[in-house]
This record gives structure tokens, sequence and C-alpha cells, in this order.
């Protein structure tokens, strides 16, 4: 069996006296598209923070092919991308300059001919010379997926990577996802996109108030939990991904 | 082989680490230098006291309002300090924080002092700019020519002044979250050292309200210049500004590590 590209054992994340991760644990192989799927204030956010060593968990390790998240911050950042959700870049800088910064900060040197050439790549050879904030959500989305890869990362971590996003825009971003995953790179994606996840993901975790309820294919959940009574009530029809959620994580409205 | 495995990997270390922190340096210098407000901050303002102080010293003829052309370049170079860190710099490092641009940088391998001293030097640097700019004007505009010596404990004085604004703006930010918050006591903070200091300082409001405000951050810093630019006449006054600079800038820096958080949720 190949070494997971991640591993996460017994994580405890904790904010004061309040848990928000309670000893998660789960692998992601070689080119898995892996779905982290929870209702709001499930624990995902905080999961993927761990991972990429924004916070320090109580308890639990994560390792990044084979390095130690908290030992080597450094290195196992060097083999992660991420796109968050709550994140930004510098207001003031130009397209251009943010590529320029970020492959500087990964480093991988670039000559101008070639930032320009990834800026091309994504489409936005025009609006190399223009600030971020001036970008529509697609085109930021875009940016901030080259960035994400731009040294290669064996893993690819995405916060809610199409929130917001017309369908257009959706459809080019899965596609882009997809093409990485061909290229060998492990995607962690969190979504709340039932449909998306059974559509695109090789495995999904679903994580209600820190705990890790059930990990599988998204055919695979559907089958073991198809005769459960809470799950049967929430569908409408034919079984999907979505009316396991909500069998299992319940009905009520999180904020 | 083993030998020669290990250099390559330190050259390749210290490529990396050279890349990556000329390239935070880079896009730091870029925003500040894009920021309208920092260049008026920066330069527009002291040139501007320093105009105003000059022009009150050729209506009274008697030397500049508060005494010498020292006390004048000296107050230019504070006010100049005091705005560009406590009006620029913590103002910009909470709407970072507020705005994720931190949370970005902080994934990727760039350690987290490294995102900051950038921020710290390119502050330094600009300030350093602005202390050689406003001696020059400041010794036209006055009449006055400094020996190299003076020009060298000035240069001194104004990173030492800058770092410790710097390190008064940082704790700001370490001990409030909210980016609304740190703007408006930052601009407090600065209305309050500046009339504390500048009148304090000035003798007007007597003795008793001088001795304190010479030890408040204007007061100590002006105190400081004065003295570094006329070091023949250094007294106990201008050794008080050098301690009181350097307690508020180390006092400043441990509050601003210990408590600052990058995340202002």
């Amino acid at each position: 069996m190949p070494q997971s590209v991640l591993a996460v054992r017994r994580l405890v994340v904790a904010y004061g006296d309040r848990l928000a991760v309670d000893g998660v644990s789960f692998d992601v192989q070689p080119s898995e598209i892996f779905g982290l799927l929870g209702p709001n204030g499930a624990g995902k956010t905080s999961t993927l923070s761990a991972v990429e060593g924004l916070l320090r968990p109580r308890s639990g390790s994560v390792t990044v092919g084979g390095v130690d998240v908290q030992r080597d911050s450094g290195r196992a950042k060097a083999l992660i991308g991420a796109q968050l959700q709550a994140s930004s870049f510098q207001p003031e800088l130009t397209i251009e300059e943010i590529v320029r910064l970020y492959a500087g900060l990964y480093g991988v040197p670039l000559s101008r001919r070639d930032v320009l050439g990834r800026i091309r790549y994504i489409g936005l050879g025009d609006q190399a010379g223009k600030r971020f904030k001036s970008l529509s959500g697609g085109q930021q989305q875009r940016l901030s997926l080259l960035i994400a890869v731009i040294h290669r990362p064996i893993l690819l971590l995405l916060d809610e990577p199409t929130a917001g996003l017309d369908p257009q825009s959706r459809r080019q971003l899965w596609d882009r996802i997809e093409q990485l995953r061909a290229d060998g790179s492990s995607i962690v994606l969190t979504t709340h996109s039932m449909e998306e996840a059974q559509s695109v993901c090789s495995r999904v975790a679903i994580i209600d108030r820190g705990r890790l309820l059930a990990l599988d294919t998204p055919a695979g959940l559907i089958r073991q939990h198809r005769d459960d009574p809470r799950v049967r009530q929430a569908a409408y029809g034919e079984i999907t991904l979505e009316d396991v959620f909500i069998g299992l994580t319940g009905s009520a409205i999180r904020d | 082989m083993t030998r020669t495995t290990g250099a390559h990997r330190e050259r390749t270390a210290r490529q990396f680490r050279g890349l990556m922190f000329s390239s935070l340096l880079r896009a730091d210098f870029t925003v500040l230098l894009r920021s309208g407000q920092t260049l008026i901050l920066n330069v527009a303002v002291p040139i501007l006291y320093l105009v105003i102080t000059n022009l009150h010293s050729a209506s009274r003829r008697g030397g500049s309002i508060y005494g010498s052309p020292e006390f004048a370049i000296g107050l230019a170079l504070t006010v100049g300090l005091m705005f560009s860190a406590l009006m620029g710099y913590s103002v910009a490092i909470a709407r970072d924080r507020d705005m994720g641009v931190f949370q970005r940088l902080r994934v990727t391998p760039a350690p987290t002092w490294a995102i900051m001293a950038s921020r710290f030097v390119v502050q330094l640097a600009v300030g350093f700019a602005m202390a050689v700019i406003v001696v020059v004007v400041g010794g036209i505009l006055h009449s006055v020519v400094y020996d190299p010596v003076e020009y060298l404990l000035f240069a001194l004085v104004s990173v030492l002044g800058g770092a410790m604004f710097l390190a008064i703006g940082q704790a700001i930010v370490g001990l409030v979250s909210s980016f609304a918050v740190v703007n408006a006591i930052s601009r407090g903070i600065c209305i309050a050292l500046l009339l504390l200091g500048l009148l304090g300082s000035s003798g007007i409001l007597g003795d008793a309200v001088r001795s304190v405000a010479d030890w408040t951050p204007v007061g100590a810093l002006i105190n400081l210049s004065v003295g570094a630019l006329n070091p023949s006449a250094w007294d106990w006054t201008a050794t008080s500004g050098l301690i009181a600079t350097l307690g508020y800038a180390i006092v400043g820096v441990s509050i601003g590590i210990r408590w600052f958080r990058w995340e202002s949720h």
C-alpha cells in the first residue's frame, strides 16, 4: 500500500474549553480527492487549519508526505498548497506582483516572462497589471488556485472552493482540480454542496461537533446507510449523499 | 560525498531563504510606496512642520518657536516617525489581519518572524530616508550645517525612534484585535502623545508637565534628537531621552510579540 499523502491521527483542536475537533483520524491517498463534509461549526476549517499548520492542536498528529506538520512546519508547508476561505492578498499589489511574491515565498524563482505566462494560462493575461479586488469572484478563485499550486504541492487543501461561484466558473474550477489530481496531487476539500462531493470526491468524511461520523466513498456511504431510519426520513426519493449527510448530522440549522 | 550533499543542501536552503525574504521585502516596499497616505505621513508632514517652524522663527527673529533648529528638526522627525508607525504601520497590520492577508502568508513556508520582520525593516528604511530628508531640509531652512558625526548620530536616532514607535504600534495591534478599534486608538494615542510631548517639552505648561513630557515617547525622541544634532552639549535630558526611547521600544516589542494574534476572529 502506498504511503499516505496526509495522515491525521487522533487530532484534537480546542479553543479554550470548547473542543472544535475531537479525536479525528483519517488518511488521504495519492491522487485522491477527499471531501470533508459537515455542517457549519462542525470542525472542518479547524481540521484544515491544523493540517496547514495555522493552529497548534491540543493533541494528535498530522503528517504530510511523512513530514510532521508540528515538528517541521516549514518543510510540511512546502508540500502543501492551500486555498483558504477567509483569506486575501495585499490590496495594493497587482496580480503580477502577487504571483511573483508567492512564487518567491515557496522558493520558486520565476522570471517576469514565467510569471506572465502563468497568469495567461489561467486566462488573466490582460489583467496582470490590475489589483486583486478588481477581479470577479471566478477570476479571484482562479488566481488563488494558481498560487496554491505554484510550487507543485503533493497535497492541495481547498476550503469551500466553489462558494459564491456561478455555474461556469464552478465547472471550470472542477476541470482544473481534476487536472491537478490527474497530474498527481491529492486534494482535500470542504464543501456544502453534497452533489459536488458525490460527483467529484473519491472518498468523503462526514464530521459533526468535532467528531468523525462516517468515512467511505460516496457510493459506499449511501450503501451503508440506506436502511438507517434517519436517512430514510431525510430522503425524498432515491437515497443520495445529501440524505445520508442530513440523516447523520440532523436537520437543525447551524449558524 | 555526504559533506558535499550537506553543503549543497545548505546552499539551497540559503538561496531559498534569500528568495523568500527578498520577495517579502519587495512586496512590502511596493505596498508602502503605493500608499499615498504613508508618503504624506512620512515626508510631507515633517517637511510641513519644518516650514512652519521656520516661518515662526523668521517672524519672531529670535530663533524657532520652541528654541533651537535642533528642536524643530527633532520634532519633525518625531512627528513623521510617530504618524507613519501609529497611523500607517499599526493600521495596516490590523487591516491585513482582518482581511486574512496574514493567514494567506502563513500557509507558505515563510516563517512568521520573517513576515513581520520584513514589514519592520521596510518601515525603518522609509523612516531612515525621511530622517535624511528632514535633516537636510531642516538644515537648509534653518541655515545650519551639521558635521558628519552629527548626521550619523541623527541617522542612528531615526532608526531607534522608528523602532520605538513601531514597537508601540505593534503593542497596540497585539492588545487590540479589531481593525476599527486599532484605527481609533492609534489616532487617539497619536494626538495625545503629540500634544503632551509637544506642549509639555516646550515648557509652555510649566516645569512639572515638562519633566513628565520629557519621558513620553515624543518628548524623549525630541530630546534625543537634539542631543544627537549637538553632541557637544549632550546632557542628562538627552540621556534620559535615550533611556526612555530604548525602554518604550523594548516594552512595546515584548507586549506586541507576546499578545499578537495572527487572526482577528
